[in-house]
């Protein structure tokens, strides 16, 4: 049981930055339909249903249909036909690749409209399709999303991204031994990571917009294992500058860090709940890695708790919170091969939702699905239909994928 | 209970006092001053890494059984002679590197490598090495060491 007080460990000074592969989400275009591969039929009894209305402009037609794509592909609606009655109607107009998009309801009461000027046509649709999923539904779309993982296909393991269809792969380092443990802010625009550019394991944070990066820890020992808290402000990681691995999280706005584990053993792979006030983390204090839940301190000085949360399995790591925060995936061990396993939160029972070699489970932002990697190969599995499908084959070996949250 | 130790039990007592060294203590009697001090790792500035230096070890390596990282009697006679040899050098410097097997997860896999290489860095305090002259990294199974076994301590000698 961890009473111990928040306590402010060290300042943990930026490195300057450096200037290294700009504009990476200026390429990420063309986006491939999450649906076009699908192998199984969805359960279409609650979807609602949408009208693709007319679309004014130049580029008008060709909106009109890949909308009709975008929506289609996202699984969240039944695309009205025509003299078929909808609860929604989308609308607009599209000149030059720009667009301007409505949503009414039934009544004709517009819901929101919004303007979308990005580069390319595909673009804005999908902003625009992820906003029309996002106030229908209540959940994120799936269509500008984007997975982080490392391929070593390069010889080296770099960290990489693609979109949610597993298209648009690119890779984003490119450091002198590699880049591994990668995460993703939660708007996408920053991926932390370990490089071993210094021949040390040191994380670093890379503005993918911008492509400015910069070192957030600059400490002896290794560090690993970054997760962003939700906001998108703090990042916890294992470091062992104090002479024990210790599970940190440090502040991105002053750069400073506060233990919040107690550790006699191995801790590792921290994951934020949703709401920001906990932490899961596996740890090994001999015979496998448990997990373990840690409240993070929102005040200095503030106490904090930490206990064991036993899921069924003698051997857990890589936890990963749901975004909903009412469940925790895992790696386990099953028959002697890695299996990927969830457990309601904060009580239920354990299940194994692939076994035979899955690890490394993420979910995607609206919880549907979750990605992982099997032998090397990145994997995509509706937890609704149970089906799965290969996202990146023959990419060299794939491992560490993150799905932006 | 037997008969003898019913009889005799002043003298069973008294018997087992001397060996009551060996006992474990309860952890909630322990005086918090009898717990070993961590040292902090200095600063990395300075330190050659193997992976940009072909750096050459200093000893034998560590091996270590599957996710373990206690220290064994079988690594106690290398770190003692090698802790021997820096006494005769008071600038030589030491770094420990800890090493995982493929299979294991690769965060978990992390930091049991750095759990081993700050196990070995404890065991050098303990025999008298100044806690700055030991510097720790933990490479998981990111990157192998030369040799049969990944699952393994290497220590490289800086200078």
């Amino acid at each position: 049981m961890n009473t111990r007080a928040l306590c402010l460990i060290a300042a943990l000074m930026a490195c300057p930055g450096t200037r290294a592969e700009a504009g990476i989400l200026g390429k990420l275009r063309g986006w491939v339909g999450l649906g076009e591969k699908t192998v199984t039929a969805e359960p279409k009894k609650n979807m609602p249903r949408i009208r693709i209305g007319p679309f004014s402009g130049g580029t008008g037609t060709s909106a009109q249909e890949a909308l009709r794509k975008e929506l289609v592909g996202s699984r969240e609606f039944l695309v009205a036909g025509a003299g078929e009655k909808a609860e929604f109607t989308v609308e607009g107009s599209s000149i030059g690749g720009r667009v301007t998009g409505r949503l009414r309801d039934a009544g004709g009461k517009e819901l929101f409209q919004r303007s979308y000027a990005a580069p390319g046509l595909d673009d804005n649709l999908k902003a625009f399709t992820d906003d029309v999923i996002f106030t229908v539904t209540g959940r994120p779309g799936l269509a500008t999303s984007r997975i982080v993982f490392v391929s070593d296909r390069s010889g080296r393991r770099q960290v990489y991204i693609c979109d949610a269809g597993g298209g648009e792969v690119h890779q984003v380092t490119h450091d002198r031994h590699g880049a591994v443990s990668p995460s993703l802010s939660p708007d996408s625009s920053m991926v932390a990571f370990t490089s071993y550019r210094s021949g040390f394991p040191v994380i670093r944070l890379l503005d993918l917009n911008l492509g400015w990066e910069r070192g957030v820890t600059d400490t002896p020992g290794s560090s690993f294992g970054s997760a962003f808290s939700p906001d998108g402000t703090h990042l916890a990681a294992m470091m062992s500058f104090i002479g024990n691995p210790e599970i940190f999280v440090s502040d991105l706005g002053s750069n400073t860090a506060a233990c919040i584990s107690d550790s006699v053993g191995a801790p590792a792979s921290p994951s934020w709940h949703p709401e920001g006030r906990q932490i899961v983390f596996s740890d090994d204090t001999g015979g496998g890695p448990k997990l373990y839940i840690v409240e993070v301190p929102q005040k200095e000085g503030q106490s904090s708790r930490l206990f064991r949360w036993r899921t069924g399995y003698h051997y857990c790591t890589d936890p990963e919170w749901s975004p909903d925060g009412r469940s925790i995936a895992f790696t386990t061990r099953k028959e002697g091969e890695w299996a990927v396993a969830i457990k309601p939160w904060p009580g239920g029972s354990a299940r194994i939702i692939q076994a035979g070699g899955a690890q490394h489970p993420s979910w995607s932002p609206n919880g549907r699905l979750i990605t992982y990697v099997q032998h090397g190969e990145l994997f995509v599995h509706d937890l609704r239909s149970g089906s799965r499908r290969s996202l990146l084959r023959g990419f060299g070996r794939v491992s560490e994928p993150r799905w932006m949250r | 209970m037997p008969a003898f130790v019913t009889r005799h039990f002043p003298f069973v007592i008294l018997a087992l006092i001397p060996s009551c060294g060996g006992i474990p203590m309860p952890a909630f009697l322990k005086n918090p001053s009898d717990e070993a001090v961590v040292y902090a790792l200095g600063p990395q500035d300075g330190w050659r890494s193997p992976l940009n230096d072909g750096l050459k070890p200093a000893c034998p390596a560590l091996l270590f059984e599957d996710d373990e990282f206690s220290l064994e009697e079988t690594h106690e006679r290398p770190i003692r002679d090698l802790a021997k040899e820096m006494e005769g050098d008071k600038k030589a410097r030491l770094l420990i590197a800890g090493y995982a097997p493929p299979g294991l997860p690769q965060d978990h896999a992390r930091s049991i490598s750095d759990r081993r290489a700050l196990a070995v860095r404890q065991r050098f305090i303990e025999l008298g090495i100044e806690p700055a002259h030991l510097q720790t990294v933990g490479y998981g199974n990111d990157f192998s060491p030369s040799g049969p076994s990944s699952s393994v301590v290497v220590i490289y000698r800086q200078n």
